[in-house]
């Protein structure tokens, strides 16, 4: 079920419905939205469910006994063993395949005959975040970051809330919990949440889908058919899909938890303007590169124990980041591209910081970052390692044939989604501000015109979002 | 994604922040009011996305209780066609028909 379908705008009517029956009654409001998330998930698969189930009832017990040994010793066991259970599942589901693949070529590289049978499992969708959420949990629990969670139910909700569920953003336990402690007292901020759920539906529905179909498949998917002008093109416009399929995502979860009383965290600030490298990433999948750094980048040391080791934590931790997107070399690859990037970045850091103060250096900088981060997409979209070769070499064979695929509409597409990088956030607040002036039928009708507007705009169905697979 | 230590505030998630800032947060509805504008937006939506609502039924297959609420959708759009409500919709999608054919070195 996708949020931009009509099936689950008939979902929500029937979350909204229960959630104004049940006024105050807090504890049954959670009840509803475990029960409507499970469903929720139900959709992809009934089997995920119990997965789903496995990992909330292992955080939580791995929660409990964390909370109920005092022993540093014995605590760090559990952790562990919590923490191992979790990557455990997600190694299965995720990567087995990719590991059996890998160990097949090797044999074959050593000369052996003899190969691994494949499982061919299927991929739960969501299992990255949801094993991430219970991580974050028993982490946070172990170091103190966030109480022991006694009730199931909040431990279910934690894990399975339908608006995060299947493509984040991670929300951490310390952030979350509190929240099921008891309602929020805020009223529930329509305005904004509205203009964030037709917001992303414009970028999914529009700008992501068009150029995905228009552009960027039928690019990536036969490179050498197409001269560099369309290449170039079209890994501009890929920059474009995937933060508006991505950030569009998060815009609806993001509304869809506001509407049901619940804050998420920011997940995307428009990062294309980035100057540096690093402040790509404070901008782009923000909860993710959090849950990084705070899980695994200061576990290894961070930057605490000189040069070489910042460096060597920077390139494991971006390029476990990359893997985590995908089982596959290419994610790798683009994993390491960052991590390098971020170690030559720091490298500079003091000639950059004397030298990219002026206006004109911040521009340059700003192009530099966009067109670095634009050459490591072509290795995460392209299908494997030679579509990407082919795709690199092609910027090397001619720039006279002009543009073929790329056409008029396909350009405007992408120059609108780079555009609304450089937009003021107040622009967003004016408007929600205007918007919440009007009485709350008044916001359905605009927001149906406006729905039905953009759905007529986009074409006949909707493509799954990219992070789905992840 | 590391590069983000010493760049947002803080150490902990609890300080991670909000997506919505306090400034947007601090008038709204209530749960009621969450209800009727999804409400009136569905119907509108029914209305002005006809087309669309037939099309969604249509490609969930078939099967005795789907097919009368299919008919019923056939129904609607047809409704909605000769009140000249789908007008709209058909104008859209003409002219993103027409910008997706845009071809440089002729007009839109």
């Amino acid at each position: 079920m996708l949020f931009p379908t009509s099936g689950f705008l008939l979902f929500f009517l029937v979350v909204a419905a229960a959630m104004a029956m049940l006024q105050t009654r807090f504890a049954a409001k959670k009840a509803v939205l475990v029960v409507a998330s499970y469903y929720f998930y139900a959709q992809w698969d009934w089997r995920f469910c119990f997965l789903l189930a496995f990992s909330t009832t292992l955080s939580y017990l791995a929660g409990r006994l964390i909370g109920a040994t005092a022993n540093r010793d014995r605590r760090r066991l559990i952790l562990g063993i919590a923490i191992a259970l979790h990557l455990g599942l997600l190694g299965t589901f995720k990567y087995l395949d990719f590991f059996v693949l890998s160990a097949n070529e090797l044999a074959r590289l050593l000369g052996m005959e003899h190969e691994l049978p494949f499982l061919e499992i299927l991929l739960p969708v969501g299992i990255s975040f949801f094993t991430f959420h219970g991580i974050s949990y028993v982490t946070d629990v172990y170091r103190g970051d966030a109480a022991v969670c006694r009730n199931p139910l909040d431990m279910a909700l934690y894990m399975s809330f339908f608006p995060q569920l299947v493509a984040g953003p991670i929300v951490r336990a310390a952030y979350f919990l509190p929240q099921l402690a008891r309602p929020s007292a805020e009223p529930i901020p329509i305005a904004p949440a509205i203009l964030l759920i037709l917001g992303g539906l414009f970028k999914k529905v529009v700008i992501a889908n068009y150029l995905a179909t228009g552009l960027v498949d039928p690019v990536f998917a036969a490179p050498t058919s197409y001269g560099a002008p369309d290449l170039l093109i079209a890994v501009y416009a890929y920059a474009v899909q995937i933060y508006c399929d991505f950030s569009a995502y998060s815009d609806m979860a993001i509304a869809l938890a506001a509407l049901v009383g619940f804050r998420f965290p920011a997940n995307f600030n428009q990062p294309y303007r980035a100057e540096r490298l690093r402040e790509f990433w404070q901008r782009w999948h923000i909860s993710l590169s959090t849950w990084l750094r705070d899980y695994l980048y200061k576990p290894l040391g961070g930057n605490r124990h000189g040069t070489l080791k910042t460096y060597r934590n920077l390139m494991i931790t971006m390029l476990l980041g990359g893997i985590w997107h995908g089982a596959g070399w290419k994610f790798v690859a683009w994993g390491a591209l960052h991590g390098g990037g971020l170690a030559v970045e720091r490298m500079l850091e003091p000639w950059l910081g004397r030298h990219a103060r002026s206006p004109a250096a911040r521009v340059i900088a700003t192009v530099i970052v966009f067109h670095f981060v634009c050459f490591a997409w072509i290795f995460f979209r392209a299908e494997d390692f030679e579509v990407a070769r082919l795709y690199i070499a092609g910027f090397g064979a001619g720039w006279s044939g002009g543009l073929q695929q790329a056409g008029p509409f396909m350009v405007a597409l992408t120059l609108i989604g780079l555009a609304g990088q450089f937009t003021s956030g107040a622009l967003f607040e004016r408007a929600a501000i205007a918007l919440a002036r009007m009485p709350s039928w008044g916001i359905g009708a605009a927001a149906g015109i406006v729905g039905a507007a953009i759905n007529a705009l986009g074409p006949e169905g909707v493509a799954p979002f990219i992070y789905f697979r992840f | 994604m590391v590069a983000a230590e010493g760049g947002l505030p803080g150490n902990t998630a609890a300080s991670s922040a909000d997506a919505i800032p306090l400034k947007l947060r601090q008038s709204g509805g209530a749960p009621r009011q969450v209800l009727v504008l999804t409400l009136v937006g569905t119907l509108v939506l029914a209305v002005f996305a006809s087309r669309d609502l037939s099309g969604w039924l249509d490609r969930m297959g078939g099967g005795p209780i789907l097919e009368p609420i299919q008919r019923a959708a056939a129904q609607w759009d047809g409704a909605m066609e000769r009140l000249g409500l789908v007008r709209p919709h058909e104008a859209l999608r003409g002219t993103i028909r027409q910008l997706l054919d845009w071809e440089w070195g002729s007009p839109p």
